[in-house]
């Protein structure tokens, strides 16, 4: 046994996966509970994503937009900043993606890279504010982002409904974006392969955001471990009064870290908009909002562990999307798993046996003597 | 005669596998003032713990007045009739003297809380110790004396018969600790019994008529205070002889390094925290500060260094503005800084020893080549600031968290005397810090100081700065109260006077020693 | 001319007392976290406590018939979230803001999940039949012109939330326990110091949080309409949390905190007549929301650099 508790990455790991596997079977009893055939339902969430290639289409597709979520939470909260504003970021992304995807005319080469410019611009900047508010303003992030989420999908409804919806139409929703706007599939059109990928692409809607995603993930790992940002952005996360003191200016760091993370959910709002609907509609967002949390706490906000979580917890609720669809029970049941890994995962004493630290630093003065003394 | 509180045998280990305890014996007599001496983590607060309640013994026993006792909280402790003035004072700040005294035991009437009842028993209990305070004040607007005078009425008012005071001068002027120590005898004489932790050992000679001293987690032994002598005490405590005296090299004085005029500091309600400081410190200088914790001193360090604005007034650093500059152009400019906090502001416990020597220079080369960070340097210098300074750790990589306070302390010296500064601001750089590392810190303050620095010494500890100082400052509510040029001169008692307000010097009294 | 109409709308005794009606579920649960703020301890899951137990009292009274069973229930449903969240706060070690956040998810989840599977709809209880709480006309006050409009005719828990700042106005600053409660978030160290169990009284403070939370939600979905709609409580266990700091962490402060919310909101509704887009009206309390945060942190600042100085 000793082995497998010995290093602190195994353990973590442990964890993890005992909670995850927890969560599940909270959510097997709660299927057996309200379900008239849980076995078929369960299978349906466990194994559904892979029985089809379409499927898996959508499972890979979702990851992507995990993964950019994942990533724009674990940022914030790797420097201790409770931002919950990604959903907000993601609705402009959405919309400032969509506009270009519609009303600009460029080439798809150009028309496609300026919508996501757009899009993490605006992510930069509407992060940016509750980053400065926190950190000029004092004002606490949790509600304030809250507050930027709920105006942000008011204005987006707004935008929706009164300019960019075509007169007379029944829905509240944009015309379908023209080829241009649309993101191209993840296999550009080879001669030597076309057999394949005119078979892929008609059973999923794979595109090159998947490499967008892959190119985050690396730069985001790069930035957080191996730069002078990176740098500040975890010393700010560690011990804000430490950074003060040695030089760096926490200020412009908080500012910069809620806009980064802006930037990555508005890159997620993008691929809502220019990928997965290939239009705006109403409510794009609905469902994502939180998704980012439970990526980032699943990697323990290590970018490196953004992906894996990500395909991870995306096929859950890939798996819950198919049970909806199959079976008695509503997909809502993958927030209560969701919920319930966010709880294990957080709680240090649920798993005593991998128990990470037995004096914290925080214990104060009462155990000031103690740490002394070892 | 049998003691009034036994205990034997103590053994306390804790989860971490960290012995605290190892077969620790301590007795003490009714009516008696006993100290409990020895260096940081030799085990004292771990055993006062015990006896409060606040931990469990792994093995042993306690006795009180002869019958075996065993607490599971301070609940049980403080009903036994134990109580406890802790280092920090344990008070409820925006509460009124009253309201702390009765906390936990408020008395009653038709269910809600009776103040007036409170106050009646605070003014009650203050007549008969001697111990003056107005039940009425808000605890957040009383000096540190003050404070602890309600720290002790709060133990009697749950009517401790033994009162354990846990380093109790360590906050406190000459002549407070004067103060305590006439209360302190007051209370022996109306039969309670006093366990004093220190080790400052005058004081502990002079108060106690008993001395226990402890090492490594074991009783030494128990010695009648009149016949032991300071320095049997220090060997007993840290195992080895100990220098008393610091070998200092008198330097000769040279470029005037900062220049300090008129500075005047106010917290954003207006209140004035430094007022009109005008000072001086050359090269190859300690300038020492001196003053009762909580006259500016901490308010000083932080302007000086960038971390607090200044009202108004200049400071010139070779000639160059430093108020109101960001920490880092501060830095830059070649301050560095040993924070009094360390644990707070001076390192970032769960990040790994080699990152926390690079937070004023991981910006700029060679730890900075175009977008990232040369990890490979920063190893580089781990390695060499570790070997230099000695620190106890497995590899750069280990968290400082995991590291002894000594240790801790240690890389910030190593992290700020490697910038090479020309300023040096020391906050009660050896608070918290054993006997040992006490004497490693005071040659390197000494060390820079002949390469020199200036130095400006902020300490608690008075007998630090005399030690160190080649001048002395007294601060008194934020003011200039007086300048000294030869510490070897002067005493506690007189520093003491100028410290409390007593006495000040005259413009041209500081002049000649500016 | 519709600014008229505005104008005439905002200075009637109809609006004054539709500005207390929608107070209300913000005052009882910033009551709620102010409770656990002075206990030094952020209740962010409000919002999820307003949620289970708006929804456990539509379903318990239209099952039961019974209004009392259905509130009972929603006070049972929503204090034992809070105890969940006190739980592995207190005695788990868990981030209490991760926890808060993962029980909003699970009761914003689990509604939906239950109402579907009671109900087949997923966006409300129409047909469900749930009890009403009962409205009070107080005679002869409300014969008085203008304020008895606002006074008599407001339902229970309108008049509960002006009661219950009253009452925990008496519990903080008189009753033994909210001294404890006070020192325990001032300085945990010093209450424990004398014997007072600082998890107990942070648990305490938890449960009455999820008991004034739970009545705020029950306001919703029994008083202020009778049906249960999926997020019905549109954040407004936030905008309570920010009432707890405008109002200065004091009882009768939050109320009057909660209160200019209410206002905002019902200001917004009364806009309708002036044909602005309904999406940018509804911005305001949200706006109003973030300016007082702001505004609450400056007095904050300037309040506390005072107050350190003196405390070392």
């Amino acid at each position: 046994m000793k082995w497998i508790t010995g290093s602190p990455a195994v353990r973590e790991t442990l964890r993890i996966l005992l909670a995850v596997l927890a969560a599940l079977l909270l959510g097997f009893i709660i299927t057996c509970l309200v379900s008239k055939d849980p076995l078929n339902a369960y299978r349906a969430f466990l194994f559904g994503p892979l029985s089809r290639l379409n499927r898996i289409g959508d499972w890979l597709e979702e990851s992507i937009s995990l993964i950019l979520l994942g990533l724009a939470v674990s940022i914030a909260f790797k420097a201790k900043q409770f931002s919950l504003g990604a959903e907000g970021q993601m609705a402009f992304g959405a919309m400032a993606s969509g506009v270009v995807a519609l009303f600009v005319p460029l080439p798809l080469f150009l028309r496609i890279p300026l919508a996501l410019l757009a899009a993490a611009l605006i992510g930069f900047l509407w992060g940016a504010l509750p980053g400065y508010l926190k950190a000029y303003m004092n004002a606490n992030e949790i509600v304030s982002t809250l507050m930027l989420n709920a105006i942000a999908l008011r204005l987006y409804d707004y935008l929706l409904i009164f300019h960019i919806k075509p007169p007379g139409a029944g829905y509240n929703q944009s015309d379908s974006f023209p080829e241009e706007g649309i993101l191209p599939s993840f296999m550009p059109p080879l001669p030597f392969w076309e057999e394949t990928r005119r078979m892929l692409t008609n059973q999923m809607n794979l595109t090159v955001m998947l490499y967008i995603g892959v190119a985050a993930f690396l730069i985001a790992y790069y930035v957080m471990a191996r730069t002078p940002f990176g740098y500040e952005l975890r010393m700010v996360g560690e011990n804000i009064k430490f950074a003060k003191y040695g030089g760096i200016n926490t200020k412009r760091t908080i500012v910069l870290v809620f806009a980064v993370s802006g930037i990555f959910a508005g890159l997620a709002g993008a691929h809502l908009s220019l990928g997965v609907h290939q239009k705006l509609i109403a409510n794009i967002t609905v469902g994502l909002g939180f998704e980012g949390i439970v990526v980032a706490i699943m990697a323990r906000n290590n970018p490196l562990f953004v992906p894996l979580a990500a395909f991870a917890y995306g096929y859950l609720r890939a798996g819950a999307d198919i049970m909806e669809r199959t079976s008695d029970v509503p997909r809502e049941m993958i927030l209560i798993v969701q919920a319930v890994i966010i709880l294990l995962v957080t709680a240090e004493y649920v798993l005593p046996f991998i128990k990470q630290r037995i004096v914290k630093p925080e214990d104060s003065y009462l155990a000031e003597g103690d740490r002394y003394a070892a | 005669m049998t003691a009034l509180v036994e205990m034997r045998n103590i053994v306390k280990v804790y989860p971490n596998g960290v012995v605290a305890n190892d077969g620790t014996h301590f007795s003490v007599m009714r009516a008696d003032i006993h100290a409990l001496v020895g260096e940081n983590g030799a085990g004292k607060s771990t055993l006062m713990k015990i006896l409060y309640g606040m931990e469990l013994p792994s093995s042993g026993e306690i006795l009180l007045d002869g019958k075996k006792v065993r607490f599971h909280s301070a609940h049980d402790a403080i009903a036994a009739g134990i109580g406890m003035v802790h280092q920090n004072f344990m008070l409820v700040p925006s509460f009124s003297v009253a309201e702390n005294i009765v906390l936990g035991q408020e008395p009653l009437r038709r269910g809600l809380v009776d103040q007036k009842r409170a106050e009646e028993i605070s003014n009650e209990l203050a007549n008969q110790y001697g111990l003056k305070v107005d039940p009425k004040a808000c605890v957040a607007n009383l000096s540190v004396g003050m404070r602890q005078r309600v720290e002790i009425l709060k133990t009697l008012y749950r009517g401790a018969q033994v009162l354990i005071l846990d380093e109790p001068t360590a906050v406190l002027t000459p002549q407070e600790t004067q103060d305590l120590f006439r209360a302190a005898r007051t209370l022996i004489e109306q039969g309670k019994t006093i366990i004093f932790i220190s080790h400052k050992l005058n004081e502990v000679k002079e108060i106690a008529s008993y001395i226990t001293v402890m090492r490594a987690g074991k009783t030494l032994g128990t010695f009648e205070s009149a016949s032991t002598t300071h320095k049997e005490l220090a060997r007993m405590m840290v195992g080895r002889d100990v220098l008393l005296e610091t070998n200092r090299s008198s330097s000769e004085r040279s470029a005037k390094v900062l220049e300090v005029k008129n500075l005047v500091c106010t917290s954003d309600s207006g209140k004035p925290i430094l007022r009109n400081l005008s000072f001086n410190i050359y090269s190859g200088e300690i300038l020492g500060i001196a003053g009762v914790e909580g006259n500016g001193q901490t308010e000083l360090a932080e302007v000086l260094s960038g971390l607090r604005p200044a009202a108004s007034g200049n400071a010139l650093l070779h000639g160059k503005k430093i108020l109101n500059q960001t920490p880092r152009r501060v830095r830059e400019m070649g301050v560095a800084h040993i924070p009094e906090d360390r644990l707070k502001n001076g390192l970032a416990l769960n990040v790994s020893v080699e990152e926390n020597f690079i937070v004023d220079r991981y910006f700029h080369s060679p730890y900075r080549r175009g977008l990232g960070v040369q990890y490979k340097q920063v190893r580089a210098l781990g390695k060499r600031l570790i070997d230099a300074y000695g620190i106890h750790t497995s590899s750069g990589a280990q968290m400082v968290s995991s590291l002894s306070g000594g240790n801790m302390q240690k890389v910030i010296l190593a992290r700020e005397f490697s910038a090479e500064p020309r300023l040096l601001i020391a906050a009660q750089p050896t608070r918290g810090v054993d006997v040992g590392s006490t004497e490693f810190i005071h040659a390197r303050l000494i060390e820079q100081r002949s390469k020199g620095a200036a130095i400006l010494l902020i300490s608690a500890d008075l007998s630090e700065v005399i030690k160190l100082a080649d001048r002395i400052l007294v601060l008194y509510e934020g003011e200039n109260v007086g300048i000294f040029s030869d510490p070897a001169r002067l005493t506690e008692e007189t520093l003491g006077l100028y410290m409390l307000g007593i006495q000040k010097q005259t413009p041209e009294e500081m002049e000649a020693v500016l | 001319m519709p600014l008229d109409l505005v104008l005439r709308g905002i200075f009637s005794a109809a609006f004054v007392a539709s500005v207390l009606r929608i107070s209300t579920p913000l005052i009882l649960p910033a009551l709620g976290g102010l409770l656990t703020d002075l206990a030094g301890a952020t209740n962010i899951a409000l919002e999820g406590i307003m949620l289970v137990a708006a929804f456990s009292g539509v379903v318990v009274s239209a099952y039961t018939h019974q209004v009392g069973l259905g509130v009972l229930a929603g006070i049972m449903a929503g204090m034992l979230l809070s105890a969940i969240l006190a739980y592995f706060h207190l005695y788990l070690n868990t981030d209490v803001f991760l926890a808060g956040i993962a029980l909003n998810i699970m009761a914003s989840g689990g509604t939906i999940f239950l109402l579907y599977t009671i109900t087949g709809d997923k966006g409300a209880s129409s047909g469900l039949a749930s009890g009403m709480v009962p409205v009070i006309d107080i005679p002869l006050v409300r014969e008085i012109p203008f304020l008895g409009t606002i006074i008599s005719g407001q339902n229970i828990f309108t008049y509960a939330a002006f009661l219950l700042t009253a009452g925990v106005a008496l519990f903080l600053y008189r009753m033994r326990m909210g001294y404890h409660l006070r020192a325990v978030g001032e300085n945990p160290e010093a209450a424990a110091s004398v014997g007072i169990n600082v998890k107990h009284v942070q648990l305490a403070a938890f449960l009455m949080s999820g008991f004034l939370a739970a009545l705020g939600g029950l306001d919703l979905s029994m008083a202020y309409l009778t049906l249960f709609q999926r997020e019905m409580t549109a954040g407004r266990g936030f905008i309570a949390l920010a009432a707890v700091y405008l109002g200065g962490r004091k009882p009768w402060g939050v109320l009057l905190a909660a209160i200019l919310f209410g206002f905002a909101d019902a200001f917004s509704n009364q806009l309708a007549p002036l044909k602005i887009p309904s999406q940018l009206v509804q911005i305001i309390p949200y706006a109003v929301t973030i300016i007082a945060l702001v505004l609450y942190a400056a007095q904050q600042r300037a309040r506390s650099s005072g107050q350190q100085r003196s405390m070392k």
